[in-house]
């Protein structure tokens, strides 16, 4: 299990990986951390001419608080941002995603913008990006632009980048005041990726209602999905039990198509969907209410 | 295209004319001849192939030999200090942590790798610190109590 | 909780950690994939994408044309080579022959139809790719049942049907008993397919010597002079011109048993090509193409009285056994195996059997520990604690009335086991005692009141071991099963242990030298066990079905008693006393009483080599003997019981915790033993809860990276808890039985025990395995559509 022959650029500096990219278009891959690029290619599944690889571009391993927002360069890896005293304290949904990604080894050389680049419907980092409302910042040819997380997310393994372009950094929104959360999954194995996911954050008022939610499912889709649906329910109103039983009621109603594979049917992950949004407006809501 | 690259194992610069295709688990066991290093998958979920990068616990098989030019690398092979087992190959020993040996190397890694980042860890944390190794002879029993008989103890 | 029957030494039964041990903590262990021989080449095989599809051409002009190519072989280029074919001789059985490399068809994903030789294993592979087969697919069937149907496809036209074997057994009076029954009960159980999936793939080199004739094959085997005998047979080299050689074997699981075509092509192409080419295999392959296992369609009958007590059985039990019924054990293995120990460790006088092999679409099964029984055994228990729900009875009261007792011991059962010994009830009233069994049914209730749901899985059992000819014949498998040891005293003083039994994991070199060290009364570091060189031990059959520790054990005793016997004789006559009253231990012979009166053990080996004065006339101054072992049939038993917790809203399962009580007769290491334990209810609770290859209707494999096929992690394992009870053998060397396989046959009944035990209340139906959290959800009627 060798992977093919492929032609390895080890660029310095952003301008110039993104210089080879364009040069190279469709045929030329990124190679950051490598944790899913690289299994496809020992497995043949991939097979691109060139892997352009951004380990050797400088100034990239970033993750730093910056206007209200939790910023993560294209270098740094899972492991250091799971342990960012700044992800703790402004974004600590963040790291919470990532202790559910694999395994040590994995998030030690794993980035969390090649996860949210590679954009398997599955994975947490994508799902929470989406929850959030995170920024994506894509460098290219023709400068930069910023991407909402909604609008970056099209379909399986499919991102809006065009050929050429990086992903160059994620910004995601500071929790805010009175404000709790949630990422809970249901996996095979402890690291697996989702048979289905949901993540969940709850503002509430001075009044106890809910002035803020957001709710987003991973691995029940081709992509991460939001759920106006459900947060329609809670949105103004305490969330109290039934209202969370009628938001996840609302969640497993919305979704359209469920993937089905060896490991679950589409009406499985859709009957968890449902499970996993009420237990994750729950914790969410005694985060909130704990962080009175 | 062949590309020269150096890195030092295990103390040892080992420098070597490689193609960009080469995973680093391959010419740690056929270019610095260090075979200890096993494959048991090679798409990076066993961790047999588990080595020190710069430090860091790594899957070996995915990562190209080219882009551990210059790094530090770290294998079972230098666990042992001056004919001396380090104290995880002697807790291993004395808890029966392996049958055929063929994942030990990996679970050496990570368990070393575990106990640098938290050196007195519950058994909890040493089984999820180790949940990205598999070995199929031990139902990690072994492993569990040889990583737990160490922790809190010094270097 | 020990009884001790046999007198100890200072060895036999320590806890001794194991002298192997050091090369691999220090990574200086050798497997096959870590050797290198000067001018190798690699090979890569070329595999059907197809589950079913006849080869109509093909063309490797573009792979023999790439970079570093040296040779690309098909059938044509290996015709001379017999096909492999199981040598089973069972009246009714029917022979599927498999070319080495598929000639006209290919029966399953995964089947080699080339191989590409190249400077390494990158450049195999890129050529490889290029090899253009011209395929015509056909419908292909992947479930035995519909394999058995009129017009399904067929895998080989000539048999006229994919059914290689059906019989019906009859023991006793079933159809009577079923007519005096007050009650009959019934049960379906799909068990699910999954692999030994051994750590280390399979793999081999082979270097071939012109001028000598000789071949050198280092292979990841079980059994290396089964092997050589083989290759022997394939090939036509003479069996003493073949030396197979096992370096470090990572693994087995009985997955190492079976001759594979791949070791026979890379054997062919090392002789043809002139240089020595070395195969390992990858993941992928080894999911795709290594034997596959323990997949049974069950179908079962009870007949019982109102209280309780079982009257007769019966059983269907139909092995899917792939793509053909594959040489050493035939698609029998499993659904025999399981069929003739349904009974398991109950009274059950009358009992019919319908055994039925089918070939279908996928990869061949064979051996994995406790091949067969993992399936029976698991569809027993579930099924036993279905009618103990329906009467009303706590499943531990309606084993405990229908479970042999020790009194009745030895028992013979209407299915033809002779049970030597055990402790079959005291083994279930430990393991309960050591779970809690009775605070945990009232935790299981208190907990259920908070809408919590804790199940107790419970699965006593009894394990045919020590696989000699008597239990061949006895669990169906008539073959003649023996092996052999030499043991030697060096002029040195030390002791030489040369097994034709295998370890690949299990550590022989610890327990066998345990063995021999108290025999000759030297440290163990004066033994050194040599095993896995055709060149360096005497000819046996190799390791698989728990049969080390007795055969290896048995004849290692008997060796070293007979080199003992020497050695008293020769320092009799040196210390000028009757052998009878000398002791040997410490490494040296002295007259009881007088323990001034001594002679070291080097020093009577060296006057037994050089000093003839010492020895009669013509009497063998070498310290060796080679004995051979061929054991009655004994039984180990043991109860495993499993505390699960399910969540009903997503099926997830959480494993508390594992109680093994473990009953092997004599045990050589407990160390040792326990290790065995945890390995085994590991792969069960993997077989239960995680592992399926699974295929879809055309025969497409979709669990072939272990991404899909799930093995258990550290997170997965929960601490599992061994007792030991000891009741040795009256029929054996030693007292000792064999173990390895009971954790594997009777975990999984306790894991799925636990989980249907905790679904109580939602009368839950499961008739397939594994549980994943979707089946649970179904079991309990949660999702429906």
């Amino acid at each position: 299990m060798k992977p093919p022959s492929f032609e390895y650029f080890a660029p310095t500096t952003l301008d110039e990986a993104v210089a080879l990219l364009a040069q190279h278009g469709d045929e030329a891959k990124v190679l950051a951390g490598g944790q899913s690029l690289v299994p496809m290619l020992n497995l043949r599944l991939a097979r691109p001419a060139a892997l352009v690889d951004l380990n050797r571009v400088t100034g990239l391993d970033y993750v730093r608080a910056e206007n209200g927002h939790v910023v993560i360069g294209a270098l740094a890896r899972q492991r250091a941002v799971e342990r960012s005293a700044d992800v703790a304290a402004r974004q600590p949904l963040i790291a919470a995603a990532i202790r559910l990604i694999g395994h040590p080894a994995v998030r030690n050389r794993g980035t969390v913008v090649g996860s949210l680049a590679h954009a398997d419907p599955a994975a947490e980092l994508p799902a929470v990006a989406v929850a959030l409302g995170a920024e994506m910042v894509v460098t290219g040819p023709n400068g930069e632009r910023v991407v909402a997380a909604d609008d970056f997310f099209v379909s399986y393994l499919t991102v809006d980048l065009a050929p050429g372009e990086v992903l160059k950094e994620a910004r995601f929104p500071a929790l805010p005041p009175r404000t709790g959360w949630s990422i809970v999954e249901v996996a095979r194995r402890f690291g697996d990726f989702a048979l289905a996911g949901a993540v969940a954050t709850l503002t509430l008022d001075d009044q106890g209602a809910a002035s803020d939610v957001r709710v987003a499912l991973f691995g029940v889709a081709d992509r991460p999905v939001r759920v106006p649906e459900a947060e329609q329910v809670l949105r103004g109103e305490r969330p109290d039990d039934d209202r969370i039983a009628a938001a996840a009621e609302a969640a497993r109603a919305a979704l359209v198509d469920p993937p089905s594979d060896v490991h679950a049917s589409a009406a499985y992950r859709r009957h968890v969907a449902g499970v996993l949004v009420g237990r994750a407006l729950r914790e969410a809501r005694e985060r909130a209410q704990a962080s009175g | 295209m062949k590309r020269a690259i150096a890195l030092t194992i295990n103390g040892v610069r080992v420098e070597a004319e490689v193609e960009p295709r080469k995973t680093l688990a391959d010419f740690i066991r056929e270019d610095a001849e260090l075979t200890g290093t096993k494959l048991g998958c090679e798409h990076g979920v066993c961790g047999a192939c588990t080595v020190l990068l710069n430090g860091e616990a790594v899957r070996s098989c995915l990562i190209f030999a080219v882009q551990a030019d210059g790094a530090e690398i770290m294998t079972v092979e230098g666990l042992a200090q001056n004919g001396q087992f380090h104290k995880l190959q002697q807790a291993f020993w004395e808890n029966h942590a392996l049958q055929c040996g063929f994942c030990t190397p990996g679970f050496l890694m990570s368990s070393y790798a575990l106990l640098q980042e938290n050196p007195n860890p519950t058994e909890d944390e040493i089984r999820e610190g180790l949940s990205g190794n598999i070995c199929r002879c031990t139902g990690y029993q072994g492993i569990v109590a040889a990583v737990k008989s160490v922790a809190g103890s010094a270097e | 909780m020990v009884q001790m029957a046999t007198p100890r030494g200072k060895w036999i039964g320590a806890r001794v950690k194991r002298v192997e041990d050091p090369r691999f903590l220090t990574g200086d262990a050798r497997y096959v994939a870590d050797l290198t021989l000067p001018r190798m080449v690699h090979a890569a095989f070329v595999r059907s994408p197809y589950g079913h599809a006849r080869i109509k051409g093909i063309d490797a002009s573009a792979a023999l044309a790439a970079p570093g190519v040296i040779a690309v072989l098909t059938h044509a280029d290996v015709a001379s080579v017999p096909p492999l074919q199981d040598p089973i001789a069972l009246d009714g059985l029917k022979k599927t022959p498999q070319t080495v490399l598929a000639s006209d068809k290919v029966r399953f994903v995964g089947e080699p139809v080339a191989v590409v030789i190249a400077e390494d294993r990158y450049l195999a592979e890129d050529a490889a790719e290029l090899v253009q087969v011209d395929y015509e697919p056909l419908p292909a069937v992947t479930d035995a049942e519909a394999a058995m149907a009129e017009g399904a496809p067929l895998l080989f036209e000539d048999l006229g049907s994919n059914v290689v074997y059906d019989q019906t057994y009859r023991f006793g009076d079933p159809d009577s008993a079923f007519q005096q029954a007050d009650r009959t009960f019934k049960k379906r159980l799909h068990t699910n397919r999954f692999m030994a999936s051994p750590m280390e793939t399979r793999g081999c080199i082979g270097q071939y010597d012109r001028g000598l004739g000789e071949l050198t094959f280092w292979s990841s085997t079980q059994m290396p002079h089964m092997l050589r005998l083989s290759l022997a047979g394939f090939l036509g080299i003479p069996e003493q011109k073949i030396r197979v050689i096992t370096p470090e074997v990572g693994g087995g699981f009985g997955q190492k048993m079976t001759l594979y075509p791949e070791e026979v092509v890379v054997a062919f192409l090392a002789r043809h090509l002139q240089r020595p080419v070395k195969w390992i295999e990858d993941r992928r392959e080894n999911l795709m193409s290594a034997t596959h296992a323990k997949e049974q369609i069950i179908e079962l009958e009870a007949a019982l009285t109102n209280d309780g007590t079982l009257l007769g059985l019966r059983a269907t039990c139909i092995g899917d056994g792939g793509g053909y019924s594959f040489n050493t054990a035939s698609a029998l293995v499993e659904p025999q195996a399981a069929a003739l120990m349904m009974p398991g460790l109950y009274r059950v006088a009358n009992y019919e059997a319908r055994v039925v092999a089918v070939v279908t679409n996928k990869t061949p099964v064979g051996a994995f520990r406790a091949v067969g029984w993992t399936a029976g055994h698991t569809a027993r228990e579930l099924f036993f604690d279905e009618i103990a729900r329906e009467l009303g009875m706590d499943p531990v009261e309606f084993r405990r009335k229908n479970m042999i007792h020790e009194d009745e011991l030895p028992y013979t059962t209407c299915s033809g086991q002779v049970y030597d010994s055990g402790s079959y009830v005291k083994s279930l009233d430990l393991a309960l005692q050591t779970v809690g069994y009775d605070e945990l049914r009232a935790r299981q209730a208190e907990l259920r009141a908070q809408g919590r749901y804790l199940g107790i899985g419970i699965s006593p059992y009894v394990e045919p071991t020590a696989w000699g000819s008597e239990i061949a014949l006895q669990v169906g498998f008539p073959f003649p099963s023996h092996d052999n040891a030499r043991v030697s005293i060096e002029p040195s003083g030390k002791v030489t242990v040369a097994v034709t039994t295998h370890s690949h994991g299990q550590g022989h070199e610890t327990t066998l030298a345990q063995v021999a060290a108290d025999i000759l009364g030297v440290d163990l570091a004066d033994v050194t066990v040599v095993f896995g060189d055709t060149a360096a031990t005497p000819w046996g059959m190799g390791t698989y079905a728990s049969r080390s520790a007795v055969i290896g054990g048995g004849a290692v005793t008997l060796a070293a008693q007979e080199v003992r016997e020497k050695i008293l004789k020769i320092a009799g006559r040196m210390l000028e006393a009757d052998p009878a009253d000398l002791v040997l231990a410490d490494g040296k012979v002295s007259v009881q009483g007088s323990p001034d009166r001594s002679v070291t053990l080097a020093e009577v080996a060296v006057s037994s080599y050089f000093v003839n004065s010492v020895r009669a006339e013509g009497e063998d101054p070498t310290l060796t003997a080679t004995r051979f072992y061929d054991p009655k049939a004994t039984y180990s038993n043991g109860c495993i019981v499993v505390v699960a917790e399910v969540d009903p809203e997503t099926g997830q399962v959480r494993l508390d915790r594992v109680v093994s009580v473990e009953d092997c007769g004599t045990v050589l290491n407990p160390m040792i033993v326990d290790g065995q334990i945890h390995g085994a209810v590991a792969q069960g609770i993997g077989g239960t809860l995680y592992e399926h290859l699974v295929y879809d209707d055309q025969g497409q494999l979709l669990t072939g990276t272990f991404m899909d096929y799930l093995l258990p992690t550290a997170t997965e394992v929960p601490p599992i808890q061994v007792e030991h009870l000891e009741t040795p053998s009256p029929v054996t060397v030693q007292g000792i039985k064999g173990m390895g396989e009971g954790g594997l046959m009777a975990s999984p009944a306790a894991v799925a025990g636990a989980v249907l035990d905790a679904l109580a209340p939602f009368t839950p139906k499961v008739e397939e395995l594994p549980l994943s959290p979707e089946r649970i959800l179904r079991a309990i009627g949660t999702i429906t559509d």
